[in-house]
């Protein structure tokens, strides 16, 4: 679904984006986008920040609260606050403008790649009061389970292929979106923040997910 | 606009002027009040040993006329009966004949002749003279009514007295040497009292130049320092405010511009799609179209960086990464995939604390400024030189002249080979951007000919080398991790120029 309120980005994006093989539902604002998206069944939702009404924060708060959709975020400026806040409001990812559709396609792809689970004795992992079972995608926290969306639990999953390794950004960038050496590290430390408020029992003093000042992230044994 | 001082010449500083003005007031005074004092001293001491001597030759003088009444008594007898005082010579003198009452060191030869030639007319006199290097004070007092003697003359040695004021001399110009000096630090020390409000502006000016708009000086504290704190604050608020409109119009025209170039970029991508399915002549317009879409997005890019650079609205993300790794990376993404990076061992462990996106444009300018204008680089080498990383692109064209090297660096120039645009070029901003992305990196970039002295041009970007932790510093980090909250987000840090 795209929600996108200049109507010829919207149309010319659309054909592009089916050029790529997909299927795209419009919305020109909020409200129609949060109705369009409880009636379709939709793999990605692309929005735009700068929407009239509710504005495109808003919409990907109200998604996120219920489902763990793939968001992509669009906005006119990279180097503001937008992404900042627009990745805490629950976007995997986002694009500037003007970007080439084909890009656009390829991130789509790598955020519905399912999290690598060729590894058989990471079936069931267990670390203190966390556990994780990637087959199903599930992971519990204290007995109970605890709701990720698919980009965060692929990230945890990266961790806890190799407890104790240090991951830097540029490695978790390119296994987890499919970014190379010049992603955003800002993506890798606003999903670390958001997974640490769920999966620990403190955020503000992490015991799972740790920072290596300098390195990058790991999951501590 | 620039307001000058109308002194054309160079003159001295405020401060020093200050203290230079109350080192020479302590001077002054402090010399008036010695050189007076001084003065006064010595009429005192003098008088007080003159008038010491003029009463002793008195009542002596009366004593040798009572005695001399007495013929049997000599002149040696008399002057032997007299009193003595310390440092006093005695002198009788009786027509040709005298007596000296120490005549080795002082006989009637010693005494001024003008002071013995008044004496013998009936005058009583008193004279300052200088005998044998020591200062005296001599009184002569005439003899009517004796028959052994006809005058009496009594000499008084002011050495002590002059080696009294002496000391005092000295004493006077230290303590006056001391007063200026002390008047120097006086005068030091309130210029500073005095120029300190001023240096508060300097601090709040720089702040200002380095990116904190905010800054204001306080007002209210005193209201002869308000005259200049309150234009200045206006100063800086209406400075505050253009920064502000000038970033938020960039902002605007940011999104208005991208928003038509969304638009284009998606449909030519929909066109190319069914580029197979269209005539030549259409495909022709296409890729003409395509290009140039491209082209009018790099240059929109450009120029929004570019106002941001002016508008000072750039935030760097800047990160310690290696830097033969990110250079290789960089150089790899771009498509310079077969340029060969090359760099001594020493360099692979160098850590450069840099944007990396912003750093992989200036990379990617220098890169493509060499395609366009020299067919290609041919080499990037990476070298260390003491606390700077030197990062050089070479390539084999014709090699930028002299006169052009600064040149090249300006917004729109092109240099000479500017003529021949090739249907791709840019528009000349692009060794801008290098050249504004560096100087916020703390770095540099400058073109020189090749070392080889082949023709060709070398554009070096030079960034200063973060210090390497050593090993037990990463370890101890790698352990207080988990305990630090502020740790949430690794090394980095937002800033803007």
């Amino acid at each position: 679904m795209a929600v996108e309120d200049d109507e010829r980005i919207r149309t010319a994006v659309k054909m592009a984006l089916e050029d790529e093989g997909w299927t795209v539902e419009e919305a020109d604002n909020g409200e129609d986008a949060l109705e369009s998206f409880n009636r379709h069944p939709t793999d990605v939702v692309l929005i735009d920040i700068m929407l009239p009404g509710i504005d495109g924060f808003e919409v990907c708060r109200s998604i996120r609260r219920s489902s763990d959709v793939p968001i992509v975020m669009v906005t006119a400026r990279a180097d503001t606050h937008d992404v900042v806040a627009g990745l805490e409001a629950g976007a995997d990812d986002y694009l500037t403008k003007p970007f080439a559709p084909k890009e656009l396609s390829a991130r789509i792809r790598a955020l519905l790649r399912r999290a690598r689970t060729t590894d058989p004795a990471i079936a069931h992992l267990k670390f203190g009061d966390l556990e994780i079972i990637p087959d199903e995608g599930m992971v519990l926290r204290d007995g109970s389970e605890v709701h990720l969306t698919k980009t965060e639990f692929r990230l945890l999953v990266e961790l806890a292929s190799s407890p104790g390794r240090v991951f830097s950004r540029e490695v978790l960038l390119e296994r987890v979106w499919g970014y190379g050496y010049f992603g955003d590290g800002r993506l890798v430390d606003v999903h670390i923040r958001r997974l640490r408020t769920k999966i620990e029992a403190d955020p503000a003093n992490p015991r799972h997910v740790v920072t290596v000042r300098g390195l990058g992230y790991k999951l501590q044994t | 606009m620039r307001l000058r001082r109308h002194s054309p010449r160079r003159r001295l500083g405020l401060r020093a002027r200050l203290t230079l003005t109350y080192a020479l007031g302590a001077a002054l005074l402090s010399a008036f009040l010695a050189v007076t004092t001084f003065g006064l001293t010595r009429e005192n001491l003098v008088k007080q040993h003159e008038d010491t001597a003029v009463q002793s030759a008195f009542s002596n003088a009366e004593y040798v006329v009572l005695r001399g009444r007495d013929p049997n008594t000599s002149l040696e007898s008399l002057i032997g009966s007299l009193p003595t005082r310390e440092g006093a010579q005695l002198v009788i003198e009786n027509g040709d004949t005298w007596s000296s009452k120490n005549p080795v060191e002082f006989d009637r030869d010693a005494l001024p002749q003008s002071l013995r030639d008044q004496v013998a007319a009936g005058n009583p006199a008193s004279m300052r003279f200088v005998h044998d290097g020591d200062p005296y004070v001599a009184v002569g007092v005439p003899i009517t009514a004796s028959g052994v003697a006809t005058a009496y003359f009594e000499a008084v040695s002011l050495a002590e007295a002059q080696r009294t004021l002496e000391n005092l001399a000295i004493t006077l110009i230290g303590a006056s040497a001391i007063t200026t000096m002390a008047g120097g630090l006086l005068g030091w020390w309130a210029s500073r009292r005095a120029l300190a409000p001023l240096l508060d502006v300097g601090t709040a000016a720089e702040a200002i130049a380095g990116g904190r708009l905010d800054t204001r000086l306080t007002v209210g504290d005193d209201p002869d320092l308000d005259v200049l704190a309150v234009p200045f604050n206006h100063m800086a608020q209406a400075l505050e405010d253009r920064v502000d409109r000038d970033a938020r119009f960039a902002s605007e025209v940011s999104h208005e511009l991208r928003s038509p170039l969304m638009t284009l970029a998606a449909s030519v991508e929909v066109l190319e799609n069914s580029r197979e399915e269209m005539p030549d002549r259409a495909q022709t317009a296409l890729d003409l179209l395509s290009a140039d879409v491209d082209r009018f997005q790099q240059l929109v890019e450009d120029l929004l960086e570019i106002s941001r650079f002016d508008a000072g609205a750039i935030k760097l993300h800047l990160e310690e990464v290696l830097v033969a790794e990110m250079v290789i990376q960089a150089v790899s993404v771009l498509g310079g995939g077969g340029v060969p990076v090359r760099y001594d061992d020493e360099v692979s462990t160098v850590v450069v604390r840099v944007d990396k996106r912003r750093f992989a444009r200036v990379l990617a300018n220098l890169l493509d400024n060499a395609d366009k204008y020299a067919g290609g680089a041919t080499s990037v080498n990476i070298e260390l030189l003491g606390d700077v990383v030197q990062i050089s692109i070479e390539d084999e064209g014709n090699g930028v002249a002299e006169g052009e090297r600064e040149v090249i660096f300006d917004r729109f120039s092109r240099g000479s080979e500017g003529g021949n645009r090739a249907s791709d070029s840019g528009v000349g901003l692009g060794l801008a951007l290098v050249d504004e992305h560096m100087r916020l990196h703390n770095g540099r970039v400058w073109v020189e000919g090749r070392r080889d002295h082949h023709s060709g041009a070398r554009f070096v970007v030079e960034l200063p080398v973060m210090p390497l932790p050593s090993p037990e510093e990463v370890e101890l980090d790698e352990q207080s991790a988990p305990e630090t909250p502020d740790s949430a987000v690794p090394a980095e840090e937002e800033v803007s120029p």
